[in-house]
């Protein structure tokens, strides 16, 4: 357990120059995040004995403390100079009993309890604001000073999204969150996939014609890489397949690589995952068809079965990459932010089957009153880029949509229904299917 | 970088050792909700009514108690020989007669928003902006006393010494002048209604079901009341959030502060969760809109191109952090993505896709047992751990507000109660739903707890009633404004002040 902490934290604070919260720690490492709060302290201590100054640290203080003359209670404050201060309000009226005035405050002086974050450089004067300090702990660790103490949102950010498939009630536990026992959850039963065979219905009725061969694609994507020979449908699906543990799997890829000391790389490669489909943009202005869109589509569909034996040959070997691997790294927080998708360096076909899959068409269709179908939004991702920032971009998404058919406004949606797409963009990290389901067709 | 330790906070900056750190648990809470502002659904909801049965149905409901206030209070009052007799309708008073009379109160101001103001606004090349305040200089303001019969305008001293709004039932004592003004002499007001015993309604459940096992009463417990999130798109300012949900989940701070956040069994989320989710398009925009789309088919949903899903996940994920820990009442305020007319239904169960499985069933009313993340009215009404809670996200009070001269807000809350009307300005300057039959802004019973959500600062106080009524009211601040988090211990009522902050040097 003492090695492993060490390692991480060399790993993410000195090499990766993450910022590690005890909380991100304390899921990395599955401790108990008082655990987490001494490691980091003890990892703190040991790097500044050694070269002082090469790790930062925040800290928490918690404790009570009179609040600064610009936040006193303003009732308070009046009733201080209760003479002075103009008569406010005026009586109330029949008031059962007199009342002295100062009944709005009985309590003494209010002391007020504080969470206060704090950078290590101004822990002693955060200190001496305090009249008792209850506790206090390393918040994170960062290897270089913060500029903006706002990015620390960016490890909780991190948390949701990399333990997001964890059960809270379950895994909670260990971390030292408070339980509650009498937690009342419904099991997940009201978000009905929409079914299969309508859509691919849809699909072929009221899509614009978007032919699933490759031909008319390659006019749409003006990409370098389309000249290349078209992927016969077996290796799209497989690429297609199960979007989310690729992308998990090949950011430990590049964990790997950062390891053996291929670091450089690494980061490229990270970047270019920040940033998504750096060659499209240009000649594609609405989106660009990365395949995120390809990924987020697919996530609607419950076509399963089409795409099980691909996904399971992937499975496997990204169990198997798994194994080899014996820290998560950290992949970008948001499901929607698109991946380049390089896990599989040699196959070079899969890294440009991608964009070869057919751009989805915006389908509606009218059904006893309620238009469905899936439609193209713009969604708003903020990641962390390589230098730090936080960037906050537009991307296109898809979503599933039912809304009242316009004519007839009559049917009160039941909200089943108004579930669907929430639970369809969720449900997107396990299934693909939409694209398959297409090309199975043809 | 030397850090002194102190034996209180050695133990989180030391080196890990092997002891092993608890996992606490929460004090258990009992919430039951009420639904006494639930609209009616569907179909049934109809805005063609007129406001003016609001009117009527309050003062039919009110006057009753302000009569019984005002007849105890004036049984021998006597000026100049006379006794002040009471009169049926405003209508019947007699000019040189002493006498009292009951209805409701009405105020003229000229800076009050009018609505043919409104209609005026669109010819306007820019509106004015909202006002502060709708009071200006003393003197310039009419109060009047109105029934079913007719208006009555009053005057005398009196009625400055005294915090009056719109809505509110009195009744007056006094004489008509030869203006045809009515003298007031004095005013008495409903004041604070019957208060429930705690437990009451628990029990009184439990005694229609016999066969249930008598359930047990935990100790309380504390609840934690915080509004106005303001959980905006941008993600660069919410690390007050961030510690916030750690220190509500436990996982920041030492053992001991742990221990008592442990105790912390709910949390009231009032109003303003997001910063601006709903901004409501001028009429003029909407025109416009209309027109550059003449000849498309009319769009019908939301502009997917205009919309920003990010303060919904965010907010959503929020809570989805916090229910496997902590159940949560959650209060719609005024930016929050519902509608803006009191009372406020509850955000709709679609935009929580991960906090929706804490709530109840579909199409099932929420009951004690079902319910563990509670999306309610504004205003919302509920007990907790046998306490009755009555909260609003803070519009009634903002609006009563600009009514008044004056600052003190819990003054103006001690007033909302003894006028038993949770928003006595709607509908005039408030807007609400036109009730049919009988406003459920009264209050029928009165609540031992009274919060009122984005306020500009903490303030708390109490209020006693004719019978031992005792009333908590809190005042609570703006969580990104102030950091503040109020806490309230849930047996003897006492409230504490959580601020969480960050050092930014100096």
């Amino acid at each position: 357990m003492a090695q492993d902490y060490t390692e991480y934290l060399a790993i993410n604070v000195l090499n990766e120059q993450q910022i590690v919260s005890y909380r991100l720690l304390s899921r990395a490492l599955k401790v108990h995040v008082n655990f987490a709060k001494q490691m980091l302290y003890e990892f703190h201590r040991k790097q500044n004995a050694k070269k002082p100054g090469s790790v930062h640290a925040t800290y928490l203080l918690t404790g009570t403390r009179r609040p600064t003359p610009s936040q006193v209670n303003g009732s308070h404050s009046q009733e201080d100079c209760e003479d002075t201060v103009m008569q406010s309000s005026p009586m109330l009226p029949s008031r059962s009993f007199p009342q002295p005035d100062n009944e709005t405050a009985e309590e003494e002086a209010p002391l007020i309890r504080s969470i206060m974050l704090v950078k290590q450089e101004h822990l002693d004067q955060a200190k001496a604001t305090f009249e008792t300090i209850s506790s206090i702990h390393i918040y994170s660790l960062e290897a270089n000073g913060l500029s903006d103490v706002q990015v620390l949102t960016e490890c909780n950010r991190k948390v949701a999204a990399d333990y997001a498939s964890e059960d809270q009630l379950e895994a909670w536990k260990q971390y030292g969150t408070i339980q509650n026992p009498n937690v009342k959850r419904r099991k997940r039963g009201t978000a009905p996939p929409p079914p299969p065979a309508p859509i691919a219905k849809t699909a072929d009725v009221k899509v614009k014609p978007a032919p699933p061969t490759a031909k008319p694609e390659q006019k749409v994507d003006s990409k370098p890489s389309s000249a290349k020979p078209t992927p016969e449908p077996e290796q799209t699906k497989k690429s297609a397949a199960k979007p989310a543990p690729a992308k998990r799997q090949n950011s430990d890829i590049f964990k790997s690589f950062a390891k053996s000391k291929t670091k450089p790389k690494g980061e490229s490669q990270s970047s270019a995952e920040a940033s998504p489909a750096p060659a499209e943009p240009e000649d594609q202005p609405m989106g660009g068809f990365s395949e995120d869109e390809a990924d987020d589509n697919a996530l609607m569909e419950a076509e399963k079965a089409s795409d099980a034996p691909a996904g399971k040959s992937k499975k496997d070997r990204a169990a198997e990459l798994e194994a080899m691997m014996d820290q998560e790294d950290e992949e970008m927080e948001d499901a929607a932010t698109p991946v380049a998708e390089p896990e599989e360096p040699e196959n070079a076909i899969d890294k440009v089957s991608p964009p070869k899959e057919e751009e989805p068409k915006e389908t509606v269709k009218v059904e006893n009153g309620r238009r469905r179908g899936r439609r193209r939004v713009m969604k708003k991702v903020t990641a962390k880029d390589e230098e730090g920032y936080l960037v906050t971009k537009e991307e296109a998404a898809w979503e599933s949509f039912s809304e009242d058919e316009p004519p007839p406004k009559k049917a009160r949606l039941p909200s089943a229904q108004t579930s669907s797409k929430p639970a369809a963009k969720k449900g997107g990290k396990t299934q693909g299917g939409n694209i398959m389901s297409f090309f199975g067709k043809k | 970088m030397a850090v002194d330790n102190t034996p209180s906070d050695g133990a989180l900056l030391s080196a890990p050792s092997d002891t092993q750190h608890e996992t606490l648990n929460r004090s258990p809470s009992q919430y039951n909700p009420l639904n006494t502002f639930d609209l009616p659904k569907g179909e049934h909801r109809l805005y063609q009514q007129q406001y003016a049965d609001m009117y009527f149905a309050r003062l039919a409901a009110l006057k009753p108690a302000v009569e019984q206030v005002a007849a105890d209070a004036w049984v021998d009052y006597e000026i100049a020989g006379e006794t002040p007799r009471q009169v049926d309708r405003v209508l019947d008073v007699r000019q040189g007669d002493l006498c009292w009379v009951v209805g409701t109160c009405y105020m003229e101001m000229p800076l009050k928003p009018n609505v043919l103001d409104d209609i005026g606004k669109e010819h306007w090349i820019a509106a004015p902006p909202p006002r502060v305040k709708y009071v200006e200089d003393e003197g310039k303001e009419q109060m009047m006393l109105e029934d079913e019969s007719g208006r009555l305008r009053l005057t005398g001293g009196v009625l400055g010494q005294v915090l009056l709004v719109t809505g509110a039932i009195i009744a007056v004592v006094g004489t008509e002048n030869k203006d045809g003004d009515f003298e007031v002499i004095d005013v008495r007001v409903p004041d604070l209604p019957r208060q429930p015993q705690r437990w009451e309604r628990d029990d009184g459940d439990a005694a229609l079901n016999p066969k249930a096992p008598t359930p047990t009463r935990p100790q309380g417990g504390k609840v934690a009341i915080v509004s106005g999130l303001s959980i905006s798109g941008d993600a660069g300012d919410t690390l007050t959030l961030d510690l916030l949900m750690e220190y509500l989940l436990g996982e920041s701070t030492g053992p001991e502060d742990q221990a008592s956040t442990a105790q912390i069994s709910h949390l009231i989320i009032a109003g303003n969760s997001l910063s601006n989710a709903s901004p409501i398009p001028s009429r003029s925009a909407l025109l416009a809109a209309s027109a550059k789309n003449r000849g498309h088919a009319k769009k019908y949903g939301y502009d997917s191109s205009a919309y920003n899903a990010a303060p919904t996940d965010r907010l959503d994920t929020f809570l989805a952090n916090l229910l496997p820990s902590i159940p949560i009442t959650l209060l719609p305020g005024e930016h929050d993505p519902t509608s803006t007319s009191l009372p406020q239904p509850p955000i709709h169960a679609a935009m929580f896709p991960h906090s929706r499985a804490y709530m109840p069933p579909p199409n099932q009313p929420p009951t004690p047992t079902n319910t563990w993340f509670s999306p309610t009215t504004n205003p919302s009404t509920f007990d907790l751990c046998g306490y009755r809670f009555l909260g609003t996200s803070g519009q009634p009070l903002d609006d009563i507000y600009r009514y008044v001269h004056g600052e003190n807000r819990l003054e103006m809350m001690e007033a909302m109660l003894r006028w038993r009307l949770v928003a006595p300005t709607a509908p005039d300057t408030l807007w609400c739903y036109p009730f049919q039959d009988g406003d459920a802004f009264v209050m029928k019973e009165c609540p031992h707890v009274f919060f009122v959500g984005n306020q500009p600062k903490f303030e708390t106080g109490v209020v006693e009633g004719p019978r031992g009524e005792q009333v908590r009211m809190v005042a609570v601040p703006g969580f990104r404004e102030t950091g503040e988090v109020v806490v309230v211990d849930l047996e003897s009522l006492e409230v504490e002040v959580v601020k969480v902050e960050i050092f930014e040097g100096g």
